[in-house]
């Protein structure tokens, strides 16, 4: 099984659309793929049109009242399962806080269902936090999306830096600048200025395009309503970059 | 990953109401229907029905767009998909892509080759049940027979969504209210009903023609798979029937005609003569990778070499079979054997000589009980092999004698004593398995130096000579044992008590 964590400090920068499309094209290619979407705000969850709902919320995951396989929801596509969000979720913090291993509970949920699932897919909420550290020791590869802008690559430097200084078993970080618009000189130029030191950066740029939007419409997957658009093709070319 | 539930057929196994089946759903779903597929669907088994046995089934599907095979579980809990291109049946399981279909697969079915147990061409719609949000929340598969014959009716399953439970029950419950009901599935476990016996007091020759017309049908069962080389075990399974016949012609000779004994003993001993070569090829290449676990200073590539020859020799020698199995003698032979055994059963009991079923068994089983006693009694450490081999003779004579008379007498003492036989035979196989072997190996790595073989195929195959001189020895000690067990009191009295007397 091997862990995908779609992270990134700041929010609306295209985590969860990476997350849905790339899980999307796992399970397309016939591994059976997992979505665990951690975010309150359940926009993955609304994506695959699942009702944002988990018996027993964060607390019963996280203490184990409840096992996991209880909350799975099959997507309406073949090989992909998702695991919703729960509103709960804001609170999943202080239900980290309370277990045993309350930096490592998120990967010891995870290794319950690893007979079950060849790729599992992170869907982060945008902060610092024990769920965050949980990612973190729970995931194989970040996925990090930056928008190409100063300002997100200071915020990747603190991320790089949160990574390098965190115990144990670290992931591999792999940026990739997404809704880049190369008509704007700025964004050309940050693109192209990136330091390649702290972390892989991803050959393939995701442009900002506006059928990507339109996933929210028509909640589902842009590989699936739109397979041959230039945004499919997009995501095709970065899972191939990072898949397994 | 989600079960599908069990097929729902139309009530008198008729059509399917598409119509009705939508408006039923459309109180409770968003139905949406999808365009129908033509599938050619293959259903596959071993020739032995390892899978049917084992509560699998599997499917070949091929649609214009592409070809799976599914295997669905004992009561349809687990399901698994491969996509597959370019198979062509028979196949061995290993020949199957890699992954959880194979895995499943691969232990039930052996060395059997899967093949086509029957094929047609189904109609099928998928139909989705969506929720609120179109979300879809269950499936049905509805599936018809192209054509209007077919031992198949129309069916539907539905298949539930993991996490959807509730929406898959209430599915089937609506169907369930339409008059849809589960198929059972009795009709297709269509077991063979055992054949009458005959009873002690029949002539001999009626049973003896019974047991020979089942060798006779076993042969021709395993004939087409074995002129089309489906797998090993068509002629493995023909050659046992050959050598049934011939042991119980053998056996049986104080109740047969003298024709049996002049014409037809030689006719079958040439038919196993026939099959042999290729048999002891087949024995060696199934046995490679145990063989090369022996090896200790070689490398298991290093019999590389010794398989190919093998391949070799097989081919030709198989040429030879086939040639002989599409003869005139052969085709002959079989014509001639079946009104041999309808004159063989047509005895006139009435003031004949020939003994009852049940006097033959007596007689014969005391006999070969006897032998196997006081031949197996005189054997020491010291005996030489042939004292061995021929041990063994008797040791099957009495295992076919056992076989063959298997109706006439006691059904419980019979399965002991077989077992009690068994563990002697078990050991006694050993022994001359690994003489016949050791001789075997020597010859064929003759013929590969012949040939301008590697040193290191030459050594590595000494290895294996070596190893099977030391398995010789530890049968020979094994023996005592072995044979203490098959003469203690008890086993003696059950072998005489099925003879009748002692
Ligand atoms: N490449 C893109 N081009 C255009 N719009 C995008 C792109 N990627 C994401 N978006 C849009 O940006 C918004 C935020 O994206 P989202 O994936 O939800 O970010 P996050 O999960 O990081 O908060 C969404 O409305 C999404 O449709
Ligand atoms: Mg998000």
């Amino acid at each position: 099984m091997r862990v995908y964590a779609s992270y990134n400090i700041k929010g609306g920068v295209g985590k969860t659309t990476t997350a849905v499309n790339l899980a999307y094209l796992s399970a397309r290619e016939g591994a059976r793929t997992l979505l665990w979407d951690l975010d309150p705000q359940a926009a993955a969850t609304f994506l695959f049109r699942v009702r944002p709902r988990v018996k027993g919320g964060s607390h019963a995951l996280v203490t184990r009242k409840r096992p996991i396989e209880e909350a799975l929801k099959a997507t309406d596509f073949e090989n992909l399962d998702l695991l919703p969000a729960d509103f709960s979720y804001r609170n999943m913090d202080l239900d980290l806080d309370d277990t045993k291993k309350r930096t490592r509970r998120l990967g010891q949920l995870l290794a319950t269902v690893a007979d079950d699932y060849d790729v599992v897919f992170l869907d982060c909420p945008p902060s610092v936090s024990l769920v965050s550290e949980n990612v973190l020791h729970a995931a194989d590869v970040l996925l990090v999306p930056l928008i190409p802008a100063t300002l997100s690559l200071r915020t990747f430097d603190q991320l790089t830096r949160f990574v390098a200084d965190s115990e144990g078993r670290r992931p591999e970080v792999v940026a990739f600048f997404s809704m880049a618009d190369r008509r704007k000189r700025l964004h050309r130029e940050v693109i192209a200025t990136i330091s390649r030191d702290q972390a892989r950066v991803a050959v393939t740029v995701i442009p900002a395009l506006s059928i990507i939007e339109q996933m929210a419409e028509l909640r589902a997957p842009v590989p699936a309503f739109a397979p041959s658009s230039v945004a499919a093709q997009c995501y095709e070319q970065l899972w191939a970059e990072v898949r397994p | 990953m989600t079960s599908p539930s069990a097929a729902l057929l139309a009530p008198d196994d008729g059509a399917l109401d598409l119509a009705a089946v939508v408006k039923a759903l459309s109180g409770s779903f968003a139905v949406v229907t999808g365009g129908a597929q033509v599938v050619r669907q293959a259903r596959l088994d071993t020739f032995d029905h390892r899978l049917r046995d084992a509560g699998l089934v599997l499917e070949h599907q091929v649609t214009a767009a592409e070809g799976r095979l599914v295997l669905i579980g004992p009561d349809a809990v687990t399901t698994r998909v491969t996509p597959v291109a370019g198979l062509s049946w028979p196949a061995l399981a290993g020949a199957l892509p890699e992954g959880a279909l194979r895995d499943a697969l691969a232990p039930v079915s052996g060395i059997r080759a899967l093949m086509v147990t029957s094929e047609e061409r189904r109609r099928v719609r998928r139909v989705e049940l969506h929720d609120q949000d179109g979300k879809t929340v269950a499936r049905l598969q509805l599936d018809e027979p192209v054509a209007k014959t077919s031992a198949v009716p129309a069916e539907v399953r539905v298949l539930p969504l993991r996490g959807y439970d509730e929406a898959a029950r209430r599915t089937s419950t609506i169907l369930a209210a339409l008059g849809l009901r589960p198929a059972s599935d009795d009709a297709v476990l269509d077991d063979v009903p055992p054949p009458a016996s005959p009873d002690r007091i029949a002539p001999a020759p009626v049973l003896l023609a019974g047991v020979l017309r089942e060798f006779l049908s076993a042969m021709q069962a395993n004939l087409p798979g074995l002129l089309d080389d489906v797998d090993t075990e068509f002629l493995h399974d023909f050659r046992v029937a050959v050598r049934r016949t011939r042991s119980t012609l053998k056996l049986g000779r104080p109740a047969l005609p003298d024709e049996m004994r002049s014409r037809w003993e030689p006719a079958f001993k040439w038919l196993g003569d026939l099959t042999t070569p290729v048999r002891d090829l087949d024995v060696y290449e199934l046995d490679l990778p145990v063989m090369s676990g022996w090896l200790v200073a070689a490398e298991p590539a290093d019999l590389g070499p010794f398989a190919a020859h093998l391949r070799r020799r097989r081919t030709a020698e198989r040429r030879a079979l086939v040639r002989g199995l599409r003869s005139a003698r052969f085709t002959r032979l079989v014509a001639d054997w079946e009104p041999a055994l309808t004159d063989l059963a047509d005895v006139d009991a009435e003031g004949s000589t020939v003994p009852t079923a049940g006097e033959l068994a007596d007689r014969i089983i005391t006999r070969t009980f006897r032998r196997v006693a006081r031949d197996g009694g005189a054997i020491t450490p010291d005996s030489p092999a042939e004292d061995l081999h021929s041990l063994r003779k008797r040791c099957k004579e009495l295992r076919y004698s056992l076989e063959v008379f298997s109706g006439v007498i006691d059904k419980a003492a019979r399965k002991q004593a077989v077992t009690d036989l068994k563990g002697l035979q078990d050991v006694l196989g050993r022994f001359q398995d690994s003489e016949v072997q050791r001789h075997a190996l020597r010859k064929f790595a003759e013929e590969m130096v012949t040939d301008g073989t590697s040193a290191g195929a030459v050594l590595a195959m000494g290895e294996l000579v070596g190893h099977l001189d030391g398995e010789q020895d530890r049968a020979h000690q094994d023996f005592q044992r072995a044979f203490g067990r098959f003469v203690r009191p008890s086993s003696t009295a059950r072998l005489q008590s099925l003879g009748g007397r002692g």
